[in-house]
């Protein structure tokens, strides 16, 4: 009971990071709306985030290099119906851009008032 | 690494400049509809046009937008007859420039709404930035 709230503080940060490089993705493909031959990006859905649990390389010796992590941030092309490619080969819909700008912001405002829900209860119990 | 909160407001920020560049040109060309030349038969004003890149930005880590050239339409000028311009030849021919008012006024409203588009985004990310700030508030 106790660490199922921990752990919740743990997904709530993921989440968090998960939601900003979204908005990342979502900024590029905005300032690259008249860009021709620009492909609109989006980043893995969470739930792939929250499922791979990545394996990492044990560094004993300072010559280990590491393997770059935060496949958070992996971008993918979005897949979009030919005949909505402009003729200069974008393919950004900037509607469909900014309702995912509205998502992003809803998500992130939750988490964070999850967040602070659950602080405020973990320090009720402390005062 | 820098935080994507912050990558996004530059990516925004590089997309609400590359607009503004646009809409420089296009009221450049508004401006000049009716430039001509000043000697008989010289060439009047040439419709300036822009085009965009997008462009990978090593420290952002991220594809920001940048105005990759500005280029001169090489569309042939419209002849108009007005024997008493100063800019006309022997055949009282006057070369006009190869402004299309309709098309810079289509270009205005596109960069207009691409511009509200960044804007949006750039406004978005700092309430964000705000949103995890003010956790610390009532702590």
């Amino acid at each position: 009971m106790q660490l199922s709230s921990v752990y919740l503080f743990e997904v709530g940060s993921q989440k968090a990071q998960w939601l900003s490089a979204r908005q990342t993705a979502i900024a590029a493909n905005v300032a690259n709306a008249n860009t021709p031959g620009y492909h609109a990006v989006d980043i893995q859905p969470f739930s792939a985030v929250l499922d791979s649990s990545p394996i990492e390389l044990a560094t004993t010796n300072p010559a280990h290099l590491s393997l770059p992590q935060s496949e958070t941030g992996a971008l993918r092309e979005v897949e979009v119906d030919p005949a909505e490619q402009t003729l200069s080969g974008n393919t950004v819909n900037i509607e469909q851009q900014m309702i995912n700008l509205e998502d992003v912001n809803r998500d992130y405002t939750m988490g964070s008032n999850i967040r602070r829900a659950f602080h405020q209860l973990l320090l009720s119990a402390l005062k | 690494m820098q935080d994507s909160l912050q990558t996004a407001l530059r990516i925004a920020a590089s997309g609400l400049q590359a607009q503004s560049t646009r809409l420089r040109i296009v009221s450049q060309n508004i401006a000049n509809a009716q430039s001509t030349g000043s000697m008989p038969g010289a060439d009047p004003y040439s419709r300036q046009t822009v085009s965009f890149e997008s462009e990978m930005d090593r420290t952002l880590g991220a594809n920001v937008v940048n105005v990759k050239s500005i280029g001169v339409d090489s569309s042939p000028f419209k002849l108009e007859h007005d024997p008493g311009n100063p800019a006309a030849d022997e055949g009282g021919m006057v070369k006009m420039p190869n402004v299309d008012v309709l098309t810079e006024l289509a270009d205005m409203r596109e960069a207009n709404r691409s511009y509200e588009a960044n804007l949006q985004v750039a406004k978005q990310s700092a309430d964000m930035l705000n949103t995890t700030i003010s956790l610390m508030k009532d702590a």
